[in-house]
């Protein structure tokens, strides 16, 4: 854990190459494309201009731009499930050990409700 | 003298394969998050290039958008890991292989 | 006012509903269902008679009918077939059902006596079986058209078989039922395939023309295409000469005539079918089921008559049999084993008579046949009945004295059935013999030579005839009782003696109905069944349907090329030469059968034929033979068949199966569970799918 980084040698580099491959077709296809000249901003504030898109005052914005309000207000309520998602599958069960998937075909709770007689409270996160 | 769009599309295509590359290769699974970022962030240098391209900025609120969705992607993958590690006692994405044939 | 004719249907229709009406409440009413079968028949012969009546022009104004009444099968394209269910009343049929409908309500009655006076159980289901195969019979004999005729034929076989097999418990009858259900089956594949063949060659099955509709029936197409030529009428002979292939139909059609009919070779299940109970025997194995196959033949007569072949068939096979099964009679032991050679013996005579152009002959014998026959077969009942169901002769004896009106109805049958006069048989026997007699004589080449050698067979099983016969009422009626039961009989009630007197009345007037001899000697008309089925000279009927005997006697003459010869004299003594001859053997077998058996204590005199008689007990190995034919020949070839079917039939089948088996259990290998590899294919997915895109699209 103090040692430098290392380059990652032990990594399994076949299936590499069909990265490098997307790589190449992609850097052909752009390469090769031929694209008018980029129009380039208007003078003002691209940020104040964000900002006025963002919450659908569009024409008071400097630089031309689509309203966003309604997705602004979803991606609210996604930030919110993500993170209530996010606690819910971190969190330890007070009485019964962990909330796990199960991948042992119930052995775990079999084993459990066995030795509840002899434990009062079991230890979560047992290995 | 502006910077040709196809030069900037080389580059998203560039970070995006490196991060392929990473989800291909790499069996760590935070590192394979890792790899998800840098292929998120590529799309946005796409959507910015085009953004200034087109001279409208809905692509770059668009990017904005996409690395809220990223960083709850994250919180919500960073969970999955760590119910990933109390199942299987790794990280190691090549262990957790019991949904097969 | 409706005429008779549109309650036809129902003389059917009635003893169906009989049918359904024993089989779900025969357990409630006291008698089992008799009363639905016995009101339904007696509503079936009301109607009969009625229909009867209104054909000989007594009542109503048309005296033939012949509609079509549903169309169950509708022909699309142009040249298609289209099926219907239909009815046909001509002369004949309506004197057949009569007959039908009044056996059948004889036996109803007498199943009282027989069957619910002896305690028998199951009775709900006897009934129900009777009212359907009365159904059926009387559907099959006002059917329209050949493919319906067949569906009633397979419907009465299969009552046939529920009937016989009726004490099913036992080991015989089951097996007895099966026999008679299988070998009439292997006639009626033939059967199928001649109908299959009629509808594929005319385009049509129906027995007479409809004028209403210009349909055209298969025996006038057939005159037509005989006329002229095929392509003429419209009809498609495969290749073949036409009357080459319409002989190849009637040959066909005549397996199934020839199984349900229990003519050499299909005789064999007859015998057996006597485990069933009495009144089913008489009812189905002696006056109707098996004059189906006769009447069919009948029906079909305006066919038949087209192809000398069939014709010569039809004789010569009707010739044998009658002169076959009357050898293996005279050594039988059981009363209905006799009586069931018997039957045997006279439906040869019935299909010589149709051979050789005697038309009036075979249905005059038809009728005396299924009145004494039944008349035998129910006496025989009576007798087991008092006899607590044993059949053996050689237990009875000394009947007649205990049982009077059983032993003078069964003389009055015996003596019809030996064709002693002036008793039924010998008047419709007779007029068979003298039609072959004198159409052997007067027809040229290979076809006289045929019905004369037909003639001579049945002319010596006359002899035979009459010898077994009596030999049966001297060891059941007469000499001293054989056993305590022949001592003590059990008495029979009046539903048992009632169809007896009656059907005794029958035996002894029927032959009232044509007696030609006296007509020719007197001059006087009282040849009624002739004129019955001659029709009016002009018009009529006989112009409606083509059915008449006119029509019949043409083509007898233009197209069977059989004449008629006297070659004793004229005509009338020809007549009476033949007439004397019949009865002459048939005295002589009578009274030889007397010297033998009329003693107070018989003794077994077969027995000094020896191997012969061992050889008709066995009745010449024919079941013997059939069971190896079955065994030797069929199962191997099912057994072959079944390899075939089991080895490459289900083998391509699980083949396909086992391929998609093994390439699953391969495929699913990409499946390993390890995400890496499924992001790697899908990033190739994708190159690939870029590449074609590239390449496609025409390039960057």
């Amino acid at each position: 854990m103090t040692s430098r980084p290392r380059l990652a040698t032990d990594v399994n580099v076949v299936n590499g190459l069909a990265a490098v491959a997307l790589f190449v077709v992609m850097g052909y296809v752009f390469v090769t494309a031929s694209l008018p000249a980029p129009s380039g901003f208007p003078d003002g504030s691209i940020t104040a201009s964000i900002g006025y898109a963002m919450f659908g005052l569009v024409d008071q914005a400097a630089i031309e731009s689509e309203g966003f309000l309604v997705a602004f207000e979803i991606i609210d309520v996604l930030l919110v499930a993500a993170l209530v998602g996010a606690v819910m599958l971190a969190r330890r069960e007070e009485d019964s050990g962990v909330v796990t998937a199960l991948t042992d075909g119930g052995r775990r709770i079999r084993d459990r409700n066995d030795s509840a007689d002899d434990d009062a409270e079991t230890d979560g996160g047992e290995n | 003298m502006a910077i040709v769009t196809e030069y900037y599309l080389l580059l998203s295509a560039a970070v995006f394969c490196i991060g392929v590359y990473g989800i291909l290769t790499r069996s760590n699974a935070l590192i394979f998050l890792m790899s998800v970022e840098l292929m998120l962030n590529a799309a946005n240098i796409n959507l910015v290039a085009f953004s200034f391209h087109h001279g409208n900025l809905t692509g770059q609120v668009f990017s904005l958008f996409t690395m809220a969705i990223a960083a709850a992607e994250v919180a919500v993958g960073i969970g999955i890991i760590l119910v990933l590690y109390r199942n299987f006692q790794d990280v190691d994405v090549t262990k957790a292989a019991t949904m097969r044939w | 006012m409706a005429g008779a004719f549109d309650f036809v249907p129902a003389i059917a229709a009635l003893p169906l509903l009989a049918f359904v009406i024993s089989l779900f409440f025969g357990q409630y009413m006291p008698k089992r269902g008799a009363e639905a079968g016995i009101i339904a028949t007696a509503g079936s012969l009301l109607l009969s008679v009625w229909t009867a009546l209104t054909v000989a022009g007594i009542t109503g104004s048309a005296t033939s009918y012949n509609e079509n009444l549903y169309t169950w099968v509708v022909g699309q394209d142009a040249g298609a077939v289209t099926l219907h269910l239909g009815v046909l009343v001509d002369p004949l049929a309506a004197l057949m059902l009569v007959i039908v409908s009044l056996i059948a309500f004889l036996v109803h009655v007498f199943s009282l006596g027989y069957m619910n006076d002896e305690g028998e159980t199951g009775l709900p289901r006897y009934y129900a079986g009777l009212g359907l195969f009365t159904a059926s019979m009387l559907g099959f004999v006002f059917s329209n058209n050949l493919l319906m005729a067949f569906m009633f034929f397979e419907l009465v076989g299969l009552c046939s078989y529920l009937l016989i097999g009726f004490w099913f418990r036992d080991d015989g009858p089951p097996s007895a039922a099966k026999k008679a259900f299988l070998v009439t089956r292997f006639g009626d594949y033939f059967f199928l395939i001649g109908v299959v063949g009629v509808f594929a060659t005319f385009g049509t099955g129906l027995f007479a023309p409809i004028e209403g509709e210009a349909m055209h029936s298969f025996p006038q197409l057939a005159e037509e295409a005989l006329h002229g030529s095929a392509a003429e009428a419209g009809v498609d002979t495969f290749g073949y000469d036409a009357q080459t292939w319409f002989t190849i139909l009637g040959l066909l059609v005549l397996g199934g005539v020839v199984g349900k009919s229990a003519q050499f070779p299909l005789h064999t299940w007859l015998p057996d079918a006597m485990e069933g109970p009495t009144p089913v025997s008489a009812l189905i194995h002696a006056a109707t089921m098996v004059a189906a196959g006769v009447y069919l033949v009948a029906r079909m007569y305006g066919f038949y008559l087209l192809s000398p072949t069939a014709l010569a068939a039809i004789a010569l096979i009707g010739g044998f049999t009658a002169l076959f099964a009357a050898t293996m009679g005279v050594v039988k032991q059981e009363l209905k084993q006799v009586l069931a050679y018997s039957t045997i013996s006279q439906y040869g005579y019935m299909m010589l008579a149709l051979g050789s152009g005697g038309y009036v002959a075979a249905v005059f014998h038809l009728t005396t046949h299924a009145v004494f026959k039944a008349l035998l077969f129910l006496g025989a009942g009576s007798v087991i009945i008092a006899m607590h169901h044993n059949e053996n002769m050689w237990d009875m004896g000394g009947l007649k004295d205990k049982m009077p009106v059983t032993y003078w109805t069964f003389l009055s049958g015996s003596l019809a059935l030996a064709g002693i006069v002036p008793f039924a048989g010998f008047w419709s026997k007779d007029e068979v013999l003298f039609e072959a007699l004198i159409h052997g004589f007067g027809t040229d080449g290979a076809l006289g030579t045929v019905y004369l050698l037909a003639y001579a067979m049945g002319l010596l099983a006359v002899f035979f005839t009459g010898f077994y016969t009596f030999r049966m009422v001297y060891l059941t009626f007469h000499g001293n009782p054989r056993s305590e039961t022949a001592r003590d009989p059990e008495p029979v009630r009046w539903n048992v003696k009632a169809p007896l007197a009656v059907l005794g009345i029958g035996a002894a007037t029927v032959g009232l109905i044509n007696m030609k001899p006296v007509k020719e000697l007197a001059g006087a008309e009282i040849d009624f069944l002739h004129k019955w089925l001659l029709g009016p000279e002009e018009g009529g009927w006989p112009e409606l349907t083509s059915t008449g005997l006119h029509h019949y006697e043409e083509l007898l003459h233009d197209f069977a090329h059989v004449s008629a010869s006297y070659p004793i004299g004229d005509e009338q003594t020809t007549l009476l030469v033949s007439a004397a001859l019949s009865l002459g053997l048939a005295v002589a077998g009578v009274l030889f059968a007397r010297s033998l058996y009329n003693e107070p204590e018989p003794v077994e005199h077969t027995d000094r034929l020896g191997g012969a008689k061992t050889l008709l007990m066995h009745n010449y190995y024919q079941d013997e033979y059939q069971v190896w034919l079955a065994q030797g020949v069929t199962v191997p070839i099912a057994r072959a068949a079944d390899k075939f079917d089991q080895g490459v039939v289900d083998g391509i089948v699980n083949g396909v199966s086992s391929v998609s088996l093994f390439t699953g259990s391969r495929m699913r290998r990409i499946q390993s569970g390890v995400v890496s590899n499924y992001a790697a294919l899908m990033t190739l997915s994708l190159v690939l799918l870029l590449l074609v895109f590239v390449v496609v699209g025409g390039g960057a």
